[in-house]
């Protein structure tokens, strides 16, 4: 599974061209930009790492601030 | 089917290799927007900042399931604060204030023992105080310190991470790690105190953005975690059940048995792979697809699955709709019911098997380029009936500090 996991990972970054800057026009669109409001990351990944065994959230540190309601 | 801890750091070994190879040298383009940037919070201009706020309300289900013993029901409500401030042009700081207040089920249960009123965190207060350090146009370095309080918790931490562009910001790799020290005051299900005890928590994470083409990026990463010392929850309660006894008027249900102390292993090592990509499909509407696979050494695997379409039909108003699918396997220590005592136990439902889909939205609205209100709502159904609602509101506003520091320190 690892290896498959780590094979789709190359076969993906192997295949990207480098897009100028005069290119990146869509992916300045509102709906592209990937900065998240952080409160209402905190928010939500409080709430769901709290109420599930997976804890230590996405991008996120396992343990800080117990959450365990 | 899901991956184990070692599997997980076979991936994660692979993208650090990964980093490597595509960190090769590529003509510079000073011109480039910095849309890495913007995944990877770097500085910006003097004197500038923004301040977010954000309410939430969560409201936990119990419909008779999960935990037979206990009622589950909780409701938390979260203010959140943000202040980020860009001191000079490479250095910003920021600070995160959030406050919990707790109301539930198994808290009024706990209040029959005084001793134990409030220990199962009817407050919590937690401050973060970070730094940025802009090192070179592509390199960029943070750090925090954070503590947070509850009635019977205190945690104190420090992280750190780096973060380098690559072949001319098409590409962004990050490292961090963080270190937590917690103590919690051991107050048990029946109000028995039990001393103190530590936890210490250590974690790693190497994350990739990558712009894939003209409407396609991207970011992937895994997450090492290691934990130690007093990993139970000090008020979680395992039954042991016999017909013999007398029906136990502190449990839910009434039933006949006897409430022991949960135990856990004193160590924990996680380990978990992420991403998402997004697509623009058309101008202003966009697909996302993320997911994360889990594993732990006490038997815990999960995956999670998260499509999302966002659209801004204005400059000024947009939106995104989501899924979200969770399922994970049971620890190996936790079991519904136990006839006798086992040295290592839990019936805590969050580390039983269960499946989840949830569905989420949300909606902002930008009155002017620096003010932005947003309302999100969510609805997570759990197989185990314990589902829950999720909803939000908050407003982000970017402020100009440089004219009041020229009135009040003028050249």
């Amino acid at each position: 599974m690892a290896l498959v996991l780590a094979a789709l990972f190359l076969l993906g970054t192997s295949g990207c061209k480098n897009v100028e800057f005069y290119q990146k026009q869509r992916l300045n669109d509102p709906a592209m930009k990937f900065d998240d409001d952080p409160a209402q990351t905190h928010f939500v990944q409080k709430t769901f790492y709290s109420r599930e065994g997976s804890a230590g959230g996405i991008g996120t540190g396992a343990g800080g601030g117990c959450g365990c309601y | 089917m899901l991956l184990t801890p070692r599997a997980l750091v076979a991936v994660a070994v692979s993208i650090i290799v990964l980093a490597g190879v595509n960190a090769m040298p590529s003509s510079a383009d000073d011109a480039t927007p910095d849309v890495a940037a913007a995944t990877f919070t770097g500085s910006g201009e003097a004197g500038t900042g923004s301040a977010s706020f954000r309410i939430g309300y969560y409201d936990n289900d119990d419909k008779g399931d999960g935990n037979p013993f206990l009622d589950e029901a909780l409701t938390v409500i979260e203010p959140v604060v943000i202040v980020d401030y860009n001191v000079t042009d490479r250095l910003g700081v920021y600070s995160k204030f959030s406050y919990d207040d707790v109301t539930s089920a198994s808290i009024e249960r706990l209040s029959n023992f005084s001793e134990q009123s409030g220990a199962s965190s009817d407050f919590y207060i937690g401050l973060d105080l970070g730094a940025r350090y802009e090192l070179s146009e592509n390199r960029r370095v943070g750090g925090f310190v954070g503590g947070s309080v509850e009635y019977d918790y205190t945690s104190i931490g420090f992280g750190g991470d780096f973060a380098q562009d690559l072949a001319e910001k098409n590409a962004t790799v990050k490292v961090s790690a963080n270190v937590y020290f917690d103590s919690v005051d051991v107050i048990q299900f029946n109000g028995e105190e039990d001393g103190s005890a530590n936890r210490r928590s250590y974690s790693a994470t190497v994350s990739w953005y990558q712009i894939i083409d003209k409407r396609t990026h991207a970011e992937t990463g895994a997450t090492i975690g290691v934990q130690t010392g007093f990993l139970e929850t000090a008020y979680n309660a395992v039954v042991i059940e016999d017909p013999a006894d007398a029906p136990n008027p502190n449990l839910d249900n009434r039933a006949r048995g006897t409430e022991v102390t949960e135990e856990l292993p004193g160590t924990r090592v996680r380990g978990s792979v992420f991403g998402r990509a997004r697509y623009s499909l058309l101008r202003n509407t966009a697909l996302e697809g993320g997911g994360r696979l889990y594993a732990d050494d006490w038997g815990i695997r999960s995956l999670t699955l998260e499509p999302v379409v966002r659209h801004w039909p204005l400059d000024s108003l947009g939106g995104h709709l989501g899924y979200r699918y969770y399922v994970q396997s049971a620890a190996d220590d936790h079991d519904d019911h136990f006839t006798t005592s086992k040295s290592k136990r839990t019936q805590d439902s969050d580390l039983a098997a269960f499946d989840a889909h949830g569905i989420h939205g949300g909606i902002s609205w930008m009155p002017w380029p620096s003010l932005e209100f947003n309302f999100d709502a969510g609805y997570t159904f759990r197989e185990d009936g314990l589902d829950q609602l999720m909803l939000s509101a908050g407003a982000r506003a970017s402020f100009d500090a440089r004219p009041l520091k020229r009135l009040l320190w003028p050249d």
